[in-house]
């Protein structure tokens, strides 16, 4: 796995390195690496199934260690208010099925990319913990540095499926995460504990978008 | 602030209690008041607090469940509430946080029959907040529990069009595997992507309780190894979204069978175990069996014990050397001396034997005991007086019937100078023959006077002393072998006094044991000595009748005995294994004095007509 996300790593890299600044990516590049459609999708896929699992046992850890009983959410995880919100992104399944496949691409992207900054944010607030465990630490790590492959997944998966040659992102809401540092232990737990919550929740759904978009790339007439 | 204001925090039970109260403010007082007191344990009591105000007397919502992620369905209870009758008096809202929005709706499809509100898909988003509301007259009942969001309320359907095929049998036929194919439950959307199912499989034997379960797997199909040929299997399916940890029902069991007579499953290998044991077990037997061969032969199959004179070896009598024990051997049937005579009379110690050993012809040791045996009884016959030498008559030997030797008897015995030991009458335990054996040719009885070198015992005085008779012929009427006669052996030791016998002699015709109670006794009167039938102990009889020759201890007095020869020669044996005896001159002995040790000196200087078998064992030494 180390070994594919180094060389796509590369491949993006090696792709978009003119335009990380102006975040918008060309499509006339010569002399990059090609990877099929199909292949970078299933690529996509993969990491997006990781990172849930990695998300949801990451959440599972962050609450024994720091989440009081009555404060845990139940089994059906009721959450709280999550953070990345007012964004379009469909939620019924009614729906989903009836947008189209750039707008899927789009969903999924806007999902990633609200999700860089409260990921950061969480290695750092968890550092200010007393008795942070080691594996919470590295899998949220982990977990912001596949964020961003992802991203970058995405963003080429979208050139190749909307087959047009720049895509522009509104990052309008880039601001929606606001840091407050001056929170007691209690209530930076609880936010802790909700962007674990949510951040899981997310992740299940960009894994959700990428398989149906998966199945309408293959089989456009059988998926529902 | 229990925790102080350090920066650092602590985890999750050292909390302050402001904190507490501004998050539990939806708990119950007591809650509150054990938040207040016991910061610590409370963490703990809110769990167990929580749990008891749940407690279902309120309306509530019991579960809610969604098949497929795309509708769901919430059943309530009314709990002890009986008044709501109406629909109207119960109702359903719902609240659902989306990010950047919130709606709240009443329920879109109510089921009061079942207690169910029913969320189509139209109302049905993933990935939102929803919570459930229940108003009952206008009472808002609502719990935290009942906040949910869709993925994680999913309980997909079992599979369906579970299926088996046979992969292989094993070599033996008594194993075989199989592949257990499915199709994912038809409500759930697998084909788009919208879920993702995996399925676990368990199977059991059919009269077993226990169900073994297969590793959750993604394809709908599964192998099952090691089924056992003949028994019935049954195999059902459940399946859950795939990470998340809701189990749906099990499927319908199907049954996996394969009909044959493997039900050896289990009995197959201790078979093959009991026919290896077997065949180790055999094998070792046949190895000890060969090599311990010889010593098995002469386990089972011992060989049977030839009649033999103690002493004497049969090899030498088939070999012809018999010249040495014809002067004593002759007539039939003398063969035993005193070989079985110690074994048929263990039980009566005052028994003596005389023991012969012949077994000389091989070894110079037993050349030296032969001569030593020789030495002792020629030293008797030397003090006397006579020249006695052994083994210089011609024997003629013929076949014995009863002791399966050659019985040699002297023909010409009077151009001879037989040689008869003198009998060692020694009283004693048999044990003691042998002793008194080599005490024999310590000393010569000094009391002999011109006694011949045969003698005939003619009583044994109750002091332990021998009577013998001066020679005088008597008719060998039976001569058996050694058996009872036993050496009349004295001893004047101290156990002499235990070991007294007396000589009886008993009629040939007459049948009857007669017992001397005291050694005068008419039987052995005047009217001279008799041979007394000896009997045989011999394996074999063929005699006819004998009469037991009984020595018993007896009371002391010696019996007026006719003076007789000291010694007779044995001239033969007759056929009724009587000895034929040459009467020696007459010769009065002098009464036999109770000599210290030595038995040679109690002999008594009487012949008698007859000797004992026991005197020919030692005589043929």
């Amino acid at each position: 796995m180390h070994r594919r996300t180094v060389v796509q790593r590369g491949a993006w890299a090696v792709l978009l390195w003119p335009f990380l600044f102006t975040k918008c990516i060309p499509l006339d590049c010569q002399d990059c690496p090609s990877i099929s459609q199909e292949k970078l999708l299933d690529r996509v896929i993969q990491h997006a199934e990781l990172i849930y699992r990695v998300s949801e046992e990451s959440c599972t850890l962050f609450e024994e260690m720091f989440v009081p009983f009555p404060l845990r959410l139940q089994r059906n995880q009721a959450g709280y208010a999550c953070i990345t919100k007012a964004l379009p992104i469909p939620s019924s399944k009614s729906e989903i099925q009836q947008i189209s496949d750039q707008w899927l691409l789009q969903s999924v992207l806007l999902l990633v990319q609200s999700w860089i900054e409260p990921l950061v944010y969480l290695q750092t607030t968890l550092d200010r913990y007393d008795d942070a465990p080691e594996l919470l630490l590295n899998k949220t790590k982990w977990l912001s540095g596949k964020l961003l492959s992802l991203e970058q997944g995405v963003l080429v998966l979208i050139t190749k499926v909307l087959n047009e040659g720049m895509v522009s992102t509104s990052y309008t809401e880039q601001a929606i995460f606001q840091y407050d540092m001056q929170l007691d232990m209690l209530e930076s737990i609880i936010k802790d504990y909700t962007l674990f919550n949510c951040f899981k929740k997310d992740a299940h759904k960009i894994e959700t978008f990428l398989k149906l978009l998966k199945c309408r790339q293959t089989d456009k007439y059988n998926c529902a | 602030m229990f925790c102080g204001a350090n920066p650092r925090w602590t985890s999750q039970l050292c909390y302050p209690l402001s904190s507490i109260m501004t998050v539990s403010s939806k708990y119950s007082p007591l809650l509150f008041v054990c938040s207040l007191l016991f910061t610590p344990g409370c963490a703990f009591l809110f769990d167990w607090v929580d749990t008891a105000s749940s407690a279902p007397l309120v309306p509530h919502f019991t579960e809610c469940i969604s098949r497929e992620m795309a509708t769901f369905s919430c059943w309530w209870s009314t709990g002890s509430f009986q008044n709501i009758s109406s629909p109207e008096d119960l109702k359903v809202f719902y609240e659902r946080k989306s990010p950047g929005k919130t709606d709240r709706n009443e329920c879109p499809q109510y089921n009061y029959l079942n207690q169910e509100c029913f969320f189509d898909a139209n109302h049905t988003t993933a990935w939102d907040t929803y919570c459930l509301e229940l108003h009952v007259h206008n009472v808002t009942y609502a719990n935290e529990d009942d906040c949910f969001t869709l993925p994680y309320i999913v309980i997909p359907d079992p599979p369906v069009a579970l299926n088996w095929t046979l992969l292989n049998l094993s070599p033996s036929g008594l194993s075989y595997d199989v592949l257990v194919s499915w199709k994912p439950p038809p409500s759930a959307d697998v084909k788009s992507g919208w879920m993702r199912v995996e399925y676990e499989l368990q199977y059991r034997e059919l009269n077993s309780t226990k169900w073994k379960n297969l590793e959750i797997q993604y394809d709908p199909q599964q192998t099952i190894y090691g089924l056992h040929v003949g028994r019935e299997y049954e195999v059902h399916i459940r399946s859950k979204m795939k990470a998340f940890v809701k189990f749906g029902e099990f499927s319908k069991s199907i049954f996996i069978q394969i009909e044959g007579s493997g039900d050896d499953g289990t009995s197959f290998p201790v078979m093959l175990a009991l026919i290896f044991g077997i065949s180790g077990i055999f094998i070792i037997i046949m190895f000890i069996v060969v090599s311990q061969h010889q010593r098995l032969i002469m386990i089972l199959l011992p060989p049977v014990p030839a009649p033999k004179i103690k002493g004497i070896d049969s090899e030498l009598l088939k070999k012809g050397k018999l010249e040495e024990l014809n002067l004593i051997l002759s007539g039939g049937g003398m063969g035993g001396l005193s070989a079985h005579a110690p074994d048929f009379y263990q039980d009566e110690p005052w028994v003596e034997f005389i023991e012969v050993d012949i077994d000389g012809a091989d070894s110079s040791e037993k050349e030296d005991n032969q001569g030593s045996d020789t030495q002792r009884l020629l030293a008797l016959s030397q003090q006397v007086g006579n020249h006695m030498h052994i083994g210089s008559s011609n024997a003629t030997c013929f076949p014995d019937d009863d002791s399966g030797r050659a019985s040699c008897y002297d023909l010409d015995h009077p151009d001879q100078d037989p040689l008869i030991p003198m009998a060692t009458l020694l009283p004693g335990q048999p044990e003691d023959r042998e002793a008194s054996a080599d005490r024999d040719q310590t000393t010569a009885p000094q009391t002999w006077v011109n006694t011949d070198f045969y003698a005939q015992v003619s009583n044994v005085m109750p002091s332990g002393g021998v009577v013998l008779s001066p020679g005088q012929q008597l008719r060998a009427q039976e001569n058996q072998e050694d058996a009872k006669k036993g050496s009349k052996k004295e001893t004047c030791d101290d156990n002499a006094k235990d070991i007294h016998f007396q000589l009886l002699v008993v009629d040939p015709e007459n049948t009857e044991i007669k017992q001397n109670s005291t050694p005068s006794t008419s039987p052995v009167s005047n009217e001279g000595y008799q041979t007394v039938p000896l009997q045989t102990v011999d394996p074999n009889p063929i005699e006819e009748q004998q009469s037991p020759y009984i020595l018993t201890p007896d009371s002391p007095q010696s019996p007026p005995f006719t003076p007789v020869a000291d010694y007779t020669v044995v001239q033969e044996v007759d056929s009724q294994h009587s000895l034929l005896l040459n009467p020696p001159p007459q010769q009065q002995a002098p009464p036999p004095s109770c000599q210290s040790q030595h038995p040679l000196k109690s002999l008594p200087a009487m012949p008698v007509d007859y000797i004992t078998p026991d005197l020919f064992g030692h005589l043929s030494q």
